[in-house]
């Protein structure tokens, strides 16, 4: 009973803190939100047993991903009025092909059916949680039975990596940058010269 | 009814009594934490520091809690009302809740999850919203630089502090912290295969606490006191325990992941006799006075140097440390299980 | 443990090393290595090429049975390496000549190259769509490659944004695939859809086909296709014109034809449509047009859509059909944009039709290639284009698309208008000014090798026919 209370409420505040991300009207407050979502999807993540994903959810979307948003939403003075101006023009063609699709949707809904094939396909892939834990089952099965996805998901983000310094990165011309390595290599005898200064005779 | 009482209220009473049971003494090491760090640096400069509300000084946190107290909260002109308020709330909060996964001693823990490790660095990633919002909330110039600094300075430390974790955790093959700590009693603390990382952690511990010398954003003598510029009284009061919180925090994560929590030093009797809690409580307090001591003695790091140690210093050497740790364990067959 | 068949993924292996070191090469020699990069880069496609038929024979799968190879593939994937290196080489010049030298750039053509080799060879949902965004990826990033020039990032940006929804979309639609057969598998998907498929799977497969169909640049998902075309940097738009379709291709093939081939009456109807809507657009829009680059962008859409119709037919006829023209498609486009790159006067490079005028006095070999090029494309007999339209338009008429062929024939004389306008221009207006005389060796070497392969198609097109037949046999597990 306490679970399913627990579900409604993370449930309730995703699906609300969802609707408050897209009408919010301070940018800022809808990336607090959006965090809020994150932050419930977690906890849902750990209500269905999977506290691992729950945990990279927090760390990887709310403790880097949202920040960055944050950063830029914060930085850049966007000002998003302006950017809605055309929004209510919009509105009749975006609400009918959301029409469209959600009608869709219940269509496919009332006639889902599964494959015969299907329940013991999902079955075979998930181990006994009572005798390895969470983090392990998913483990194993990225590393082996995923591995191929795993390594090509790694060569996307490099290209990402990649891409993100292609387009971004510029080289200033006379831009003093410290060199650490020579500083320290520096020695009293390259750095100081000691004279003799002859009085009322400068060098 | 008996049903009720046993399934339910029971067990939320101990676990409320649990609660209460961490989080005084966390509040009460704060306090005296502000005290302590007053009095070592004081001897470090060759001063008394504060030695005049009660004996030595003693009562001196109490009666700076009274003042914060009785002050007026103001609110800066144009300031984001609400999100003003909730940032010093978030950051309390999160330095209270991290401390549900901490084993103090052999099962004095509130919580004994299994991805605790993952739990503390995800709490530790919240930390850099309290200081975001506030900084931003505030409507004030310097209040956002400090907070823009700080929250690039925590995303940067964080990844370094990740691939420690990661390192040490490949040696336990657990996510849980009293696990780590077992393996540590069978076999070595894990400063000594590791003593690179722990000075990683710790330096890396410093940046993400945002303690000197790495407090750029509140760097005083530029930023007036940055994020916290505009706060007082005791919306400024709780900043200021969630960041002497989230320093005995981070002490006591490194003492559970290096340290070996609570285990005595030496395996053996006059050192068994003493309760594990009063060891993790000793081994927190040196990791503490380490914090103190630097604050004392280092200059404050510029920007880019800062940045530069954490991306082009300590990331790369975890990594391949990391690395390092994997090829020992697997070809030196010391895999755990 | 088992560890999984390596060998028969050792070209994208060994690409993905290469890319890393050329990469870290890069990083250390800094700018000035950006042409040795370049040829470095396409050594290791020639290498890549190599290596990809020794990993044929039969069908075989490795890594769970998420990566395939048997002919089909081996097939495009040297179609594909012969793309990407040629444009590679075309590229190498413009470079130096723009100012443009920074050495991700050959580094990001192998990563895109890595990407559709794995989507050719992709046995799973989550395996396609992951070749299909590291290419995507790669893709978005050379579009906007001349970042200070406003309509090179504007392209990307398009580029970026449509092609994020399409991602989207091909997820939703793999989404509902998924919930009705509890696996991602190519294998078991075709078992799971045996017995018919609900109308949720139709939907997820329209979804998935939208999706592919917008990487095709096929209508009506070709609205990217002119703008970025024309904004993108030449040697990239050649690029996009070939590997990625061809990549793209494979890949639609496969999935139709593999997991969904229980289904083809469902998916016959969308490709017919999309074909049908490609050619009208393709041999209408062009007409208008007077920069050669979005020219190029309606002919290719217009190619999709004949390419469409050896898909739509759907038997082993029809995709032999399709990989002939595709193969053809390939050198006819590379040529063609390897004339473009070369117009260039007083060192600027030049996009319009009318800066052709006069090309057969000043450059008469370069108009003779660009000749041959076009008549090829229009399908005028006998040239080599002719042959591929010919094979896809047979293989219609035998399964009874009639009406399909006849709309092929009619478009490609409607297309032919402005092919043969561009010879008109080259042959018989006058020159205002003219071109810069002294191409560079590379660019002519290009023109030269594919007008050669464009005439020898054209005479002895049986080698070409005849393994072209044997990969869609492979596919038909013949």
């Amino acid at each position: 009973m306490i679970q399913a209370l627990v579900f409604y409420v993370f449930a309730a505040i995703t699906v609300a803190s969802g609707v408050m991300v897209i009408s919010a009207r301070n940018p800022v407050h809808a990336v607090l939100f959006l965090i809020l979502a994150f932050f419930n999807s977690a906890g849902l993540f750990l209500l269905a047993g999977a506290e691992f994903l729950a945990m990279v959810l927090v760390v990887v979307y709310v403790g880097a991903v949202a920040v960055l948003f944050l950063f830029v939403v914060m930085m850049l003075d966007i000002n998003f009025v302006k950017l809605r101006e055309g929004f209510l023009q919009y509105l009749p063609i975006g609400a009918l092909i959301g029409l469209i699709l959600l009608v869709e949707l219940a269509l496919v809904y009332g006639s889902w059916s599964f494959a015969p094939e299907a329940p013991l396909s999902v079955a075979t892939r998930v181990p006994d949680l009572a005798v390895v834990t969470n983090t392990d089952a998913l483990g194993r099965l990225l590393f082996t039975d995923y591995f191929y996805l795993f390594q090509v998901a790694g060569l996307v983000l490099l290209v990402a990596m990649i891409g993100t310094i292609l387009l971004t990165l510029r080289s200033r011309p006379g831009v003093k940058k410290q060199n650490i390595a020579r500083q320290n290599a520096r020695t009293k005898e390259t750095s100081v010269e000691l004279r003799k200064v002859p009085t009322r005779g400068g060098i | 009814m008996a049903n009720l009482w046993t399934g339910y209220i029971w067990p939320t009473a101990i676990t409320v009594a649990e609660i209460i049971a961490i989080i005084v003494p966390v509040l009460v090491g704060v306090a005296y934490l502000t005290y302590a760090e007053r009095k070592v640096i004081g001897a470090m400069q060759l001063r008394k520091g504060p030695n005049t509300v009660g004996p030595f000084g003693l009562f001196q946190p109490l009666a700076d809690g009274a003042k914060l107290f009785f002050k007026e909260t103001i609110f800066p002109t144009n300031a984001n009302r609400g999100v003003f308020l909730v940032a010093p709330a978030l950051t309390f909060f999160l330095a209270m809740v991290a401390w549900a996964v901490v084993p103090f001693d052999e099962g004095w823990v509130l919580a004994n999850i299994n991805v605790g490790v993952l739990y503390l660095f995800a709490i530790s990633s919240l930390g850099v919203y309290g200081i975001i919002m506030a900084g931003w909330a505030s409507n004030s110039k310097y209040g956002f630089l400090g907070a823009l600094r700080s929250a690039a300075q925590m995303v940067s430390y964080e990844v370094s502090i990740g691939f420690v974790m990661i390192a040490v955790l490949l040696c336990v093959g657990s996510l849980n912290l009293t696990d780590i700590v077992h393996a540590q009693a069978k076999g070595v603390w894990f400063i000594i295969p590791h003593l690179p990382l722990f000075i990683i952690f710790f330096i890396s511990g410093l940046a993400e606490t945002n303690r000197s010398p790495f407090d750029l954003p509140e760097g005083e003598s530029e930023l007036v006191a940055g994020y916290m510029v505009e706060y007082s009284s005791m919306i400024f009061a709780m900043f200021f325990l969630g960041e002497y919180a989230n320093m005995i925090l981070m002490s006591a994560t490194i003492t559970t992941l290096f340290l070996g929590g609570w285990l005595s030093p030496l395996p053996f009797a006059p050192f068994t006799w003493v309760p594990g809690i009063i060891w993790f409580v000793l081994k927190v307090c040196v990791i503490l006075f380490g914090f103190l001591w630097v604050r004392a003695t280092m200059p404050r790091y510029r920007y880019d140097q800062l940045m530069r140690l954490g991306w082009k210093v300590f990331l790369p050497f975890s990594l391949v440390w990391l690395v390092l740790t994997a090829g020992v364990l697997e070809f030196g067959g010391l895999l755990p299980k | 443990m088992e560890l999984p068949n390596f060998s028969l993924a050792l070209p994208e292996i060994f690409i993905a090393l290469s890319g890393m070191a050329l990469l870290i090469l890069g990083v250390f020699r800094k700018q000035e290595a950006t042409q040795g990069i370049a040829i470095l880069a396409v050594i290791t496609m020639v290498l890549a090429a190599l290596l990809v038929p020794a990993a044929s024979g039969n069908r075989a799968e490795t890594f769970g049975g998420m990566f395939v190879v048997d002919g089909f593939a081996v097939f495009s994937k040297l179609l594909v390496l012969v793309a990407s290196s040629l444009c590679l080489v075309m590229s190498v010049n413009w470079l130096v000549k723009e100012k443009l030298e920074r050495f991700e750039y050959p580094v990001l053509v192998l990563f895109a190259t890595l990407g559709m080799l794995l989507m050719i060879s992709a046995n799973n949902l989550i395996a396609l769509y992951l070749g299909l965004e590291l290419q995507s990826l790669s893709l978005y990033v050379l579009a906007a490659y001349q970042r200070d020039s406003g309509r090179a990032t504007e392209a990307g940006l398009k580029y970026f944004v449509l092609g994020s929804l399409a991602s989207g979309m091909l997820l939703y639609g793999s989404s509902l695939i998924y919930g009705f057969a509890g696996t991602t598998g190519f294998d078991a998907l075709a078992k799971a859809l045996e017995h018919g498929a609900p109308v949720g799977v139709i939907v997820g497969l329209v979804f998935v086909l939208a999706g592919l169909a917008f990487k095709i640049s096929a209508v009506p998902f070709h609205m990217w296709t002119p703008d970025v075309y024309e904004g993108a940097p030449t040697p990239v738009t050649a690029f996009f014109a070939v590997a990625p379709k061809i990549a793209a291709f494979s890949l639609l093939v496969r999935v139709m034809v593999g997991p969904f081939g229980a289904v083809t009456a469902q998916w016959q109807q969308v490709v017919v449509f999309v074909s049908v809507a490609s050619m009208l657009v393709g041999s209408f829009g062009a007409i208008a047009q007077s920069n050669i680059k979005r020219l190029m962008a309606y002919s290719s859409i217009g190619h999709v859509g004949y390419g469409l119709i050896g898909l739509a037919v759907g038997d082993q006829v029809g995709i032999r059909g399709l990989l002939i023209y595709l193969a053809i498609y390939l050198f006819m486009n590379v040529g063609t944009f390897a004339i473009i790159l070369a117009m260039r006067q007083k060192g600027r490079l030049l996009e319009g039709i009318d800066d052709l005028a006069g090309l057969s006095k000043t450059h008469p070999m370069m108009a003779v290639a660009m000749a041959i090029f076009m008549f090829s494309m229009a399908g005028v007999p006998p040239m080599a284009g002719f042959w591929g339209k010919f094979y896809v338009f047979m293989a219609a008429v035998d399964k009874g698309f009639i009406t399909l062929a006849i709309l092929g024939v009619l478009t490609s004389v409607v297309s032919a208008y402005y092919y043969l306008r561009i010879i008109k221009v080259m042959y018989f207006d006058e020159p205002k000014e003219a071109l810069d005389r002294g191409v560079s060796g590379s660019l002519t070497f290009i023109m030269g090798v594919n007008a050669l392969l464009i005439v020898v198609f054209t005479f002895i097109p049986s080698p070409l026919v005849s393994s072209a037949g044997a990969a869609a046999a492979s596919l038909f597990g013949g």
